[in-house]
């Protein structure tokens, strides 16, 4: 079925270049392979339920460099505050999934279909919910805008994309193969700046509209804007996204909107829930 | 009654103000008011890096105090955490600069490799996938009702806030 599918793109795509090449209507000059690949890529939209399975196949490989942090009632409280916030967004029927890992680099990243993970390092930099909840807000917001998907049809792996998905008819280990390498490549290599801007922008919104302060997700960059930027456990975040003060700087004018809300933090229950991460590991 | 009010205040003492013994200082000269508005009464200007010692968070506001001043109010976004003279070092420990607060830090990894618990670009690189961390993941899951009781419980509101662009402008429709 794979094959199959994977031919007929693959000859779509050779008519394409055939047809450039005998000049039949086409322009040549301005084509490439690569836009070529791009337009099998975007044969068609992938549906929701394709969106999700590719998002979890892509979890399945993130958590397999760093598995969950073992505390169940932690796990299940960030799951609380993300499905609050994320219901607050365009697609809040998602399966939403949320998960800390047990790494102690600082960073949360998002899959497709409403799979997040915050990193127990990233959870032990947050003094309240509602920072979580504006970490949480801003991975909400690349599900939301389905900033990934778009990373992976403009690469080179749109037409994985495209034909593996369906392909794969189902076989989730098929598609956990097809998409370990782009999902690799992605998450080291991250989203375009005007992606991370664009969900800084919606985060704050997201977390305003859940009803917490909505200065959390500032906080967070505040903290991460005074923290050497040369630092091991920041050096992913900081490769695959634009300084935290450029981030603030972009941030600041939208802000200035959200000034009048008084809105809670909820710090005690949220120091309650996030104990065991100061007494695990050292 | 009186039990209860002894029972608050022993919590308000166990659990921690959230920016306890963080330091800060300002990033350019900034406006102290007495109150967290910006029509509030101007207490004092502060100079470009004057330490302040931060009391805690409101919204757009950190309720600060430094040697001359009491307590007042000053815009988060002018305030770096740290101190003026502690710039980040190179090959670094992070958070160093942040040593100051209470909350707990990580040691940096370029002197402690050994037990790091990694998701680095190489970590990232050697992951093999992990169906059943994913099914685990699954099983945290919360339902839509007890979100609700968590907002409830935390005494979060539903609030109408419109997307906005760029430039700060209100967005009318989605995305």
């Amino acid at each position: 079925m794979s094959a199959l599918r994977l031919a007929a793109a693959l000859s779509i795509a050779a008519i394409v270049l055939a047809g450039c090449k005998s000049g039949g209507g086409f322009d040549l000059k301005n084509m490439d392979l690569g836009n070529v690949v791009k337009s099998v890529g975007n044969l068609r939209e992938v549906k929701e339920p394709e969106e999700i399975q590719i998002g979890q196949s892509m979890t399945e490989t993130l958590l397999g460099a760093r598995p969950l942090f073992d505390d169940a009632e932690l796990q299940h409280y960030v799951n609380e505050v993300g499905l609050w916030v994320a219901q607050q967004s365009d697609r809040p029927n998602l399966p939403w999934h949320f998960g800390v890992n047990d790494s102690d680099h600082i960073n949360a990243f998002a899959t497709p279909g409403g799979f997040i993970i915050i990193t127990k390092g990233m959870m032990k930099q947050l003094r309240n919910e509602a920072e979580l909840a504006g970490v949480l807000g801003h991975e909400v917001a690349h599900v939301n805008q389905k900033h990934h998907l778009k990373a992976l049809r403009k690469s080179a792996f749109a037409s994985l994309l495209g034909e593996g998905v369906a392909g794969a008819g189902g076989k989730q280990a098929e598609l956990v193969k097809n998409l370990a390498g782009p999902t690799k490549e992605l998450y080291a290599r991250g989203l375009d700046k005007s992606d991370e801007y664009e969900a800084d922008r919606m985060g704050v919104v997201f977390a305003a509209r859940a009803g917490y302060d909505p200065y959390g997700l500032p906080a967070v960059l505040t903290t991460l804007a005074s923290a050497d930027p040369k630092d091991n456990y920041l050096t992913l975040l900081y490769k695959t996204h634009p300084l935290p003060q450029a981030r603030l700087d972009k941030l600041a004018p939208g802000l200035t909107a959200l000034d009048a809300i008084k809105a809670p933090q909820n710090a005690s229950r949220f120091q309650q829930y996030t104990k065991s991460l100061r007494v695990a590991t050292k | 009654m009186k039990t209860l009010l002894w029972l608050v205040a022993l919590l308000a003492w166990l659990i921690p103000s959230a920016y306890a013994a963080e330091t800060g200082y300002t990033l350019k000269a900034t406006e102290v008011k007495d109150k967290p508005f910006l029509d509030a009464n101007t207490l004092t200007t502060l100079p470009e890096k004057t330490t302040v010692e931060i009391l805690t968070r409101q919204g757009a506001w950190m309720q600060i105090k430094t040697a001359d001043v009491k307590q007042g109010w000053i815009r988060m976004l002018s305030v770096r955490l740290g101190s003026p003279d502690q710039k980040p070092q190179g090959g670094g420990s992070l958070l160093s600069s942040l040593a100051i607060s209470s909350r707990p830090r990580p040691a940096s990894t370029s002197t402690v490799t050994t037990g790091v618990r990694g998701f680095s670009e190489e970590d990232l690189a050697n992951a093999k996938p992990n169906a059943a961390e994913v099914e685990k993941m699954k099983g945290y899951a919360a339902t839509p009702e007890e979100a609700t009781r968590l907002a409830e419980s935390g005494k979060l509101e539903v609030k109408p806030v419109a997307y906005f662009d760029e430039n700060g402008k209100p967005l009318k429709e989605k995305k």
